[in-house]
């Protein structure tokens, strides 16, 4: 650990413990520092501060409002830090006069003499008083159990500089201020582990430098609230897994609904309400997937995309199903979108961040039209994989080249590897895979694939030749569905991967 | 007082006209004071004038100086003065007791203080006298104690002194120390009605020319003038100046009445402590201005910037009149005016006597740093 700092504590430090933490603060500058804490009883004595002092009034200088006045205006002659008084002598305008005069006013209830020993001593051992800020954040910690009270504390307890914890870019929780890169700022970050030693996330701070708080002290603040966000963290991941255990065996239940013997007329379990969803009116699906699916993702980008999908609409299901997610949006009227549109594109940040594509079926009412939807949903996501992260594709406007989309496309090429083999060890192979497409998408038409590829038409006799002679024969009746499957997957796929 | 309104320099006489004029010229000198009992004491002296003629006002130097001459005042409340009228002979009783015991016949007389009602009784007392008024008194406005004067100050003792009361009880009271006058006084000042008549300061007009302030009695008849004449507050202020060598160091808005007793209670009449006005234009500075039974210090952001023994007095801006200390309101827009006491005032002496310490503000008048 690294040895506290010695240098002389600030005002807005000394605000944070008692005896002035239960103390009406009115501070003009918290990161002034306070070198010296005078008793002053006179004005002769208040005459005598020097610079950089905190004075506590008392006896014979604090006999009124006119004293406390006048004392202010010493003090701001003074170039002093702070004047300290009993409620009885500060009024409202006294306050007014202070912050005219730039000049941090502390009102105090308790003793005065008894209060200026307490601040002498903290002034005069810097080290201990901040040992005793940090014992005191750390109790405050302790008694947090999720993260945004965590962060609550600290940023409640750093004023002036925000703090947030952010998870590959995406802030979860705290100021989002605490990211932005601005002039005489040093942002400090520490990494919070989760449970299972990956970095998971970084606890940011923005310190204004000068400031009230020191860089290494706020980083020793930072690392104090570490244990406590792991300890959240891990609490709603536990709460988040079970949830999204309970969630996903809800959905197969409800799955398993429509199957019965009339599908129209399934009721809507009482249990779908304990979750908060809705079913049973006109229901629109939405599938969340991943632009390269790549198995069942890991319970953690489950917790990241419920909390960006769930932003601002707490009741949307989200269900992990297969690689994506479904969610669903129910309401009376079919046609009314606005809500999903909304959530759409504030969900349009957190798509891109995390590569998905999102895909929206059709409404159909009750259990069986939310399955069909989320069926649609499904297809319209595998389409919007063409147009790259974070598009979306609603179903109405995909139609039969849906059918297209589900083409395992890795699959098919792998069978092209073991056919063609000839025709795969080419150099050349996309350009006449490319043209065989284009002449039979134009139904054999030379002319209409020429214009299409913008190549001259000997160009497409000449490809298409050397296709034929290295295995595409795509005159043959017999193969001509086959090879046209084979060229558009083929296609589809080296496209992708030179886009990508 | 001969000559046209406005016009300025020593008096030779004052008739019955002239009583409005000085009653509010006396009425600046002591801004505190309520107008209780205004139209009973000004019809008496008007009256006394018109009946006996006006009475001669004299510079100290246009009498000889073996003349004996003897101050005069109210002693005690105003209020109390209102609800027992004085009898008429009171002042004529307490001058004479004076006169027995030191078998002379006083050739003048002159105010303890050219302020206040205290002004107007000493032109009653010399119409009863039938001898002239001096233009000079002891304080050039008020002060709280007998004591408090240039007479003291030159070394002139208080007494004899008798106070005659409403009742027709007198005391008379001989000490060798000027302060024990006071307290002997104010033991006996509810006992004979709540206020007195005191003749005190008996000496020669020689002695006055050096130990009074002169010119102070025309000083509150033209100053009474201006404020008959004039409800234009910053035509009214460059007069006053020209006379009073008074300034205006701010003009603002009464935003806090600070009391002593009932904090932030406003609807009762109490005697705020404390007032805080927002200075209109100029630096917006926030003023602070301290209530005893008059104004004591004024404080601009904290520092302060006029004090007693200056007389400190509010201006009623809407109204162009003086605002009496139990009339202000949050709200209400104010001239802060401040008038530079008699020089005799700002001596080591007469700041210790009457400055910011004896009302318990230990803080340098601005004059003097």
């Amino acid at each position: 650990m690294k040895r506290s700092s010695t240098l002389p504590i600030t005002l807005g430090e000394l605000a944070r413990i008692q005896p002035l933490a239960g103390a009406e603060a009115h501070l003009a500058d918290p990161s002034r520092q306070v070198v010296q804490v005078v008793l002053a009883e006179t004005f002769d004595r208040l005459r005598r501060c020097t610079p950089h002092n905190l004075v506590v009034l008392h006896d014979e200088a604090a006999t009124g409002g006119w004293s406390l006045a006048a004392a202010l205006h010493l003090a701001w002659e003074r170039n002093l830090s702070a004047v300290v008084v009993s409620r009885s002598v500060a009024g409202g305008s006294s306050v007014a006069l202070a912050e005219r005069l730039h000049m941090s006013l502390i009102v105090i209830d308790d003793d005065p003499i008894e209060v200026a020993l307490q601040l002498a001593g903290q002034v005069s051992a810097p080290a201990a008083a901040r040992a005793l800020r940090q014992a005191r954040l750390a109790e405050q910690l302790a008694e947090q159990t999720g993260i945004r009270g965590v962060l609550g504390v600290l940023n409640r307890e750093l004023q002036q500089v925000p703090v947030a914890l952010v998870v590959g870019g995406v802030v979860i929780g705290g100021q989002s201020a605490a990211l932005t890169e601005r002039p005489q700022v040093r942002q400090i970050e520490v990494e919070v582990h989760a449970p299972g030693e990956r970095s998971a996330a970084r606890l940011v701070a923005a310190v204004p430098v000068p400031g009230p708080a020191s860089v290494e002290q706020v980083e020793s603040l930072l690392r104090l609230a570490r244990p406590s966000l792991q300890a959240a963290w891990a609490q709603s991941r536990l709460d988040t897994a079970t949830r999204a255990a309970h969630e996903q065996a809800a959905f197969d239940l409800l799955r398993r609904l429509p199957s019965a013997p009339s599908p129209a007329d399934v009721e809507v379990p009482g249990w779908t309400n304990e979750l908060g969803w809705q079913v049973g009116e006109a229901n629109r699906a939405v599938w969340l997937a991943p632009l390269r699916p790549s198995g069942e993702p890991p319970p953690e980008i489950t917790y990241l995309i419920r909390a960006s999908w769930q932003r601002g609409h707490t009741t949307w299901p989200l269900v992990a199903e297969g690689d994506g997610w479904i969610s669903w949006h129910s309401g009376a009227d079919p046609s009314e979108v606005t809500a999903l549109r909304r959530a759409l594109a504030a969900f349009r940040d957190s798509a891109v961040a995390h590569r998905l594509v999102i895909g929206v079926g059709r409404a159909h009412a009750g259990v069986a039209g939310l399955m069909r939807s989320v069926a649609e949903a499904r297809l319209a996501a595998h389409v919007a994989r063409e147009e790259g992260p974070g598009a979306v594709q609603w179903f109405d406007q995909v139609g039969a080249n849906a059918a297209l989309a589900w083409l395992p496309t890795t699959e098919i090429a792998q069978v092209a590897d073991l056919t063609l083999e000839e025709l795969m060890a080419a150099k050349d192979r996309a350009a006449l895979v490319q043209t065989v497409l284009a002449v039979l998408d134009s139904g054999g038409s030379l002319s209409q694939a020429s214009q299409r590829l913008g190549v001259h038409r000997n160009t497409v006799l000449a490809r298409l030749a050397r296709a034929r002679q290295l295995g595409l024969t795509y005159d043959e009746p017999g193969q001509r569905l086959a090879l046209h499957v084979l060229s558009y997957a083929l296609t589809t796929l080296w496209s992708d991967t030179t886009a990508d | 007082m001969t000559g046209q309104p406005g016009y300025i320099g020593a008096s030779s006489s004052i008739t019955a006209e002239d009583v409005p004029a000085l009653y509010e010229g006396a009425k600046f000198y002591s801004p505190a004071v309520g107008d209780a009992n205004r139209s009973s004491i000004t019809s008496w002296l008007a009256g006394l004038l018109d009946r006996n003629g006006p009475v001669p006002l004299l510079r100290v130097e246009g009498v000889p100086p073996e003349t004996p001459c003897v101050s005069v005042c109210v002693l005690g409340s105003g209020s109390a003065m209102a609800d027992l009228p004085p009898a008429g002979d009171e002042f004529e009783m307490a001058v004479r007791q004076i006169e027995r015991l030191q078998r002379v016949s006083f050739g003048a007389v002159y105010p303890l203080a050219a302020a206040t009602i205290s002004a107007l009784v000493a032109v009653v007392t010399a119409a009863q006298l039938r001898v002239p008024l001096l233009d000079a008194d002891g304080m050039g406005r008020t002060f709280a104690l007998i004591h408090h004067t240039a007479m003291h100050l030159s070394g002139v003792s208080p007494t004899p002194l008798a106070a005659v009361g409403p009742t027709g009880e007198s005391v008379l009271v001989e000490v060798p120390d000027g302060p024990r006058a006071d307290r002997m006084l104010r033991a006996n000042v509810d006992t004979v009605g709540g206020w007195a008549a005191l003749a005190a300061y008996p000496t020669t007009a020689g002695v006055l020319r050096r130990a009074a302030l002169p010119g102070t009695v025309s000083r509150i008849a033209n100053v009474g003038r201006l404020l008959l004449d004039s409800t234009d507050p910053d035509l009214l202020v460059t007069r006053l100046g020209a006379i009073t060598g008074c300034r205006r160091p701010a003009r603002g808005r009464i935003v806090e009445l600070e009391h002593l007793s009932r904090p932030s209670d406003v609807t009762i009449p109490a005697h705020p402590s404390s007032l805080v006005v927002e200075e209109l234009g100029g630096l917006g500075r926030q003023l602070r201005i301290e209530l005893r039974s008059e104004i004591v210090a004024v404080f601009a952001d904290g520092a302060l910037i006029a004090g007693a023994p200056d007389l400190i007095s509010l201006l009623d801006v809407s109204r162009g009149v003086l605002a009496t200390l139990d009339s202000l309101e949050p709200g209400d827009l104010v001239d802060v005016l401040v008038t530079p006491a008699d020089a005799v005032w700002y001596s080591p002496r007469g700041m210790e006597m009457v400055g910011m310490g004896s009302h318990g503000i230990p803080l340098a008048h601005p004059r003097r740093r």
